[in-house]
C-alpha cells in the first residue's frame, strides 16, 4: 500500500469514531435534566412561546429524528446554533480553536524540547545522580496536578516577583494596536512573555511522561547487539547515541506523544480555567453551566477531532521514521 | 484486513500505546502474589510507595468513619475530629490565617492552626486530612470499575478477535478519543453532579486503558500451548479466559491499576477544582484549591496545602507502580 493510500485509510478509520463522539455526546445530552426553553425563556414561559420556540429548534420533534437531522446537519459543517451565545457553533469555536491549539502546541514543544535531552542524559548516566535528579523531575511531573503548577507559579511569578504576566493572554495574531505595541514582532514578543506560565503548567506532565519513555527506550535501544558492535569497533559514545540510538528510540515517544494528546485537551480545560484564558476549554465550561446543548456536542466533537487529527499525524510519522512498520500492513 | 487481530497497525498502536506493559511477545511472567509481595519487599522505592499509600489508606479510613460510619449510628458527623482535634467544618478561627511560623494581613500565625485557615476560618490541616477520603475512595472504586469492564472487554475482543473486536475496540476507541476530563464532566452533568458520579465516569473514561493492556495480552497469551490443549481437552472460552487468559496477565495489569489510581486521583482533583466533585462543605483537596483562587495573593500558603496533598499521595501510587513494574518484569530483573 502505498504512502496515500495509507494517509486515506487512515482518515476513513477516523470517522466512525468521530461519529461515536457525536453519538455518545449527543444522547449524554439528551439524559440531560433541565429544559431548553426555560433556560431561554425562564422560569415560567406562556405556552405559546414554549411552542414557538420548540418548534423552531425543532424540540417537538422526536429523540432519533432530532438526532439524525442534527448529524445530517454535522455533515455540512453546521454544529447549530449556540442558546447562550446566540450565535451559529462553528463561529464560536472558529473564534476559541487557535487559542487551544496555540497552548496545545506551545505546551507539547516545550515538552518534547525538555523531554528528549532529559531522558538521554538520564539513560547515558544511568544510576548516576544526574539520571536520579531526571528521574525524580520525571516522577514528580507526573504525580503533579497542572492546575496545581499553574497556581503556584502564578504566585511565585507572577506575585511573588512579577516575571512573567497571570491572565490576558496576548495572542500572536492579534493586531498591534490591540495590544498597544509598534510592530506586529512586538506582539509575538508580548505574547510568548504571556505563553510562559500556561505552557509549563500544561506542558509539564507531558513533558514528564516523555522523559521516562525517552529514558526507557533509549536505555533499550543502548543494550541492541549493533550498539554493542559499535562500541567494540571503537566507536565513540557520542557518536553512536547520535546515529544509532537516537532514531531508534523515538518511536515509542512519537506514539505516546499522540496519545497524550487527550489528556493535555483535559489538562487545558483545566489550565484555562486558571488562567483565565478564553479557548475551547472555558467554552465547554462555560457551555455546561449554562446547558448550551449545541455547544457542548459541538465543542465536544471538535476537541474529539482534534485528538483523531494528533493520532493521525502521529502514526503517519511514525511511519516516516520507521520504513518496517510504513505500509505493510495487511488489507 | 487481518481477519482475527484487527489490522496491524491497530495492534502496532496499541502494544505501543503501553508503555509500561512488557513486551507482548515475551512469554508471560507467570506470577502470583506471593511472588510479587517478596519482590515489592527487596524494593525500596516500591516499599516507599507502599508506606504512602498505607498512611494515606489509614488516613481515609478514619475519615470514612467520622463522615459517613458513625453518623449512621447515631454519631455526630466529625465526632473523632473533634475529640482528637477539631472538626474540618467548624468554623472556629479568624479566616485566611497564614502557617503557624509567618504573618499575612489577615493576622499572625498559630499553632492551634499549624498550616493557617481557609477563608471561612476552618483548619486547613483538618480538611486536608479529611480530604483524602475523597481522593482515595475515587481513585480505588474509579479503578475498579474501569478494571473490570476493561478486563470483560479486552478479554472477549482479543480472544474471540474478528468481527467482535472490531466492534469491541473501535467503541473504546471511541470512548478513548473524547477528552478524558470533557467525557466525565458531560457524564456528570447528565446523571448527576456529585461523588458517585464521578466514579463512574472516572471509571467509564478509563476502561480503554484497561481494554487495549488486556486484549494486548490475550492476543500474546492466545497463542500459547497451554491455551492450545485446554481448548483441545474441551475446556469453555469462558473457563479458558477467566482461568487462563485474566491469571497470566496479572503482573502489567497490577502495575497499569497502581498507576492509574493515581492518575485518577489527579482528575478528580481537576473535577472539584471546576465544582464537579464532592460538594461542600466536604472537604476536598481539589475544590480546596478552587477555593484558595481568590486569595492567591495575599495568602498563598492556602494553595499550597492540598496540592502537595495530591502530590504526595499520587507520588505513593507512582512509587508502587513503578516498584512493581521493576520487579515484576523480566527483563529488568536479568
Amino acid at each position: 500500500m502505498g504512502r496515500a493510500q495509507y494517509t486515506i485509510r487512515r482518515i476513513l478509520q477516523a470517522i466512525p469514531v468521530l461519529l461515536g463522539v457525536v453519538t455518545i455526546t449527543y444522547f449524554l445530552m439528551e439524559a440531560m435534566p433541565g429544559d431548553p426553553v426555560s433556560i431561554m425563556l425562564g422560569p415560567s414561559p406562556s405556552a405559546q412561546q414554549a411552542a414557538a420556540i420548540r418548534a423552531k429548534y425543532g424540540l417537538d420533534q422526536p429523540v432519533w429524528l432530532r438526532y439524525l437531522n442534527y448529524l445530517w446537519d454535522v455533515v455540512q459543517l453546521d454544529l447549530g446554533t449556540s442558546l447562550y451565545y446566540e450565535v451559529p457553533v462553528t463561529q464560536k469555536i472558529l473564534e476559541r480553536l487557535p487559542v487551544t491549539v496555540l497552548l496545545l502546541v506551545s505546551s507539547f514543544t516545550f515538552a518534547i524540547v525538555t523531554s528528549i535531552p532529559l531522558g538521554i542524559i538520564s539513560a547515558q548516566r544511568r544510576n548516576k545522580p544526574t539520571d536520579h535528579i531526571a528521574r525524580v523531575v520525571a516522577l514528580l511531573g507526573v504525580s503533579t496536578p497542572s492546575f496545581w503548577i499553574g497556581l503556584v507559579l502564578i504566585i511565585v511569578f507572577a506575585y511573588q516577583v512579577s516575571w512573567f504576566p497571570a491572565t490576558n493572554l496576548v495572542l500572536p495574531w492579534a493586531s498591534p494596536a490591540e495590544v498597544g505595541v509598534d510592530s506586529q514582532f512586538d506582539v509575538l514578543v508580548t505574547s510568548l512573555h504571556h505563553l510562559v506560565l500556561p505552557t509549563v503548567s500544561l506542558g509539564t506532565l507531558q513533558m514528564a511522561a516523555l522523559t521516562r519513555i525517552e529514558r526507557s527506550s533509549m536505555l533499550e535501544v543502548l543494550g541492541e547487539e549493533y550498539v554493542k558492535l559499535a562500541r567494540a569497533y571503537g566507536v565513540k559514545e557520542t557518536t553512536i547515541l547520535r546515529k544509532h540510538a537516537f532514531r531508534n528510540a523515538q518511536l515509542p515517544l512519537i506514539t505516546l506523544l499522540g496519545l497524550q494528546l487527550t489528556s493535555a485537551i483535559g489538562g487545558a480545560v483545566l489550565t484555562e480555567t486558571v488562567f483565565s484564558i478564553n479557548g475551547m476549554g472555558t467554552l465547554i465550561i462555560t457551555a455546561i453551566n449554562n446547558q448550551d446543548f449545541a455547544l457542548v456536542v459541538g465543542t465536544t466533537l471538535v476537541l474529539g477531532l482534534v485528538f483523531v487529527v494528533g493520532v493521525i499525524l502521529t502514526d503517519l510519522s511514525y511511519a516516516y521514521i520507521d520504513p518496517r512498520v510504513t505500509f505493510e500492513d495487511a488489507d | 484486513m487481518a481477519t482475527t487481530t484487527g489490522s496491524d497497525t491497530d495492534s502496532r498502536t496499541e502494544n505501543e500505546s503501553q508503555p509500561v506493559e512488557s513486551d507482548p511477545e515475551q512469554p508471560a511472567a507467570n506470577v502470583g502474589w506471593r511472588y510479587t509481595v517478596s519482590q515489592v519487599r527487596r524494593d525500596p522505592t516500591a516499599l516507599a510507595g507502599l508506606g504512602i499509600i498505607t498512611i494515606a489508606m489509614v488516613v481515609a479510613a478514619v475519615a470514612f468513619l467520622d463522615q459517613v460510619v458513625l453518623p449512621v449510628f447515631g454519631i455526630e458527623q466529625y465526632a473523632i475530629a473533634q475529640a482528637v482535634w477539631m472538626s474540618p467544618n467548624a468554623e472556629v478561627a479568624p479566616q485566611l490565617l497564614p502557617p503557624a511560623w509567618t504573618t499575612n494581613v489577615f493576622g499572625e500565625g498559630t499553632w492551634v492552626h499549624p498550616l493557617g485557615t481557609d477563608d471561612r476560618g476552618r483548619d486547613i490541616l483538618a480538611r486536608v486530612f479529611y480530604g483524602t477520603r475523597i481522593a482515595m475512595s475515587v481513585g480505588v472504586i474509579a479503578t475498579t470499575i474501569a478494571l473490570v469492564f476493561g478486563m470483560l472487554v479486552g478479554s472477549v475482543a482479543g480472544y474471540y478477535g474478528g468481527r467482535i473486536d472490531d466492534v469491541l475496540m473501535r467503541a473504546v476507541e471511541t470512548l478513548y478519543a473524547i477528552p478524558f476530563l470533557v467525557l466525565v464532566i458531560v457524564f456528570m452533568v447528565a446523571f448527576g453532579r456529585n461523588l458517585t458520579f464521578a466514579m463512574i465516569g472516572v471509571g467509564i473514561a478509563n476502561i480503554p486503558t484497561f481494554a487495549r493492556l488486556i486484549r494486548s495480552r490475550v492476543l500474546s497469551v492466545r497463542e500459547e500451548d497451554y491455551i492450545e490443549a485446554a481448548r483441545a481437552a474441551g475446556v469453555r472460552d469462558r473457563n479458558i479466559i477467566f482461568r487462563h487468559v485474566i491469571p497470566n496477565s496479572f503482573a502489567p495489569v497490577l502495575v497499569q491499576a497502581t498507576l492509574q489510581i493515581g492518575v485518577a486521583i489527579l482528575i478528580v482533583a481537576g473535577l472539584s477544582f471546576l465544582g464537579f466533585g464532592a460538594q461542600p462543605p466536604t472537604p476536598s483537596w481539589g475544590q480546596m484549591l478552587s477555593q484558595s483562587r481568590d486569595y492567591m495573593l495575599p495568602d498563598p500558603w492556602f494553595s499550597i496545602w492540598p496540592g502537595l496533598a495530591i502530590l504526595i499521595t499520587v507520588v505513593g501510587f507512582n512509587l508502587l507502580g513503578d516498584g512493581l513494574r521493576d520487579a515484576l518484569d523480566p527483563r529488568i530483573n536479568n
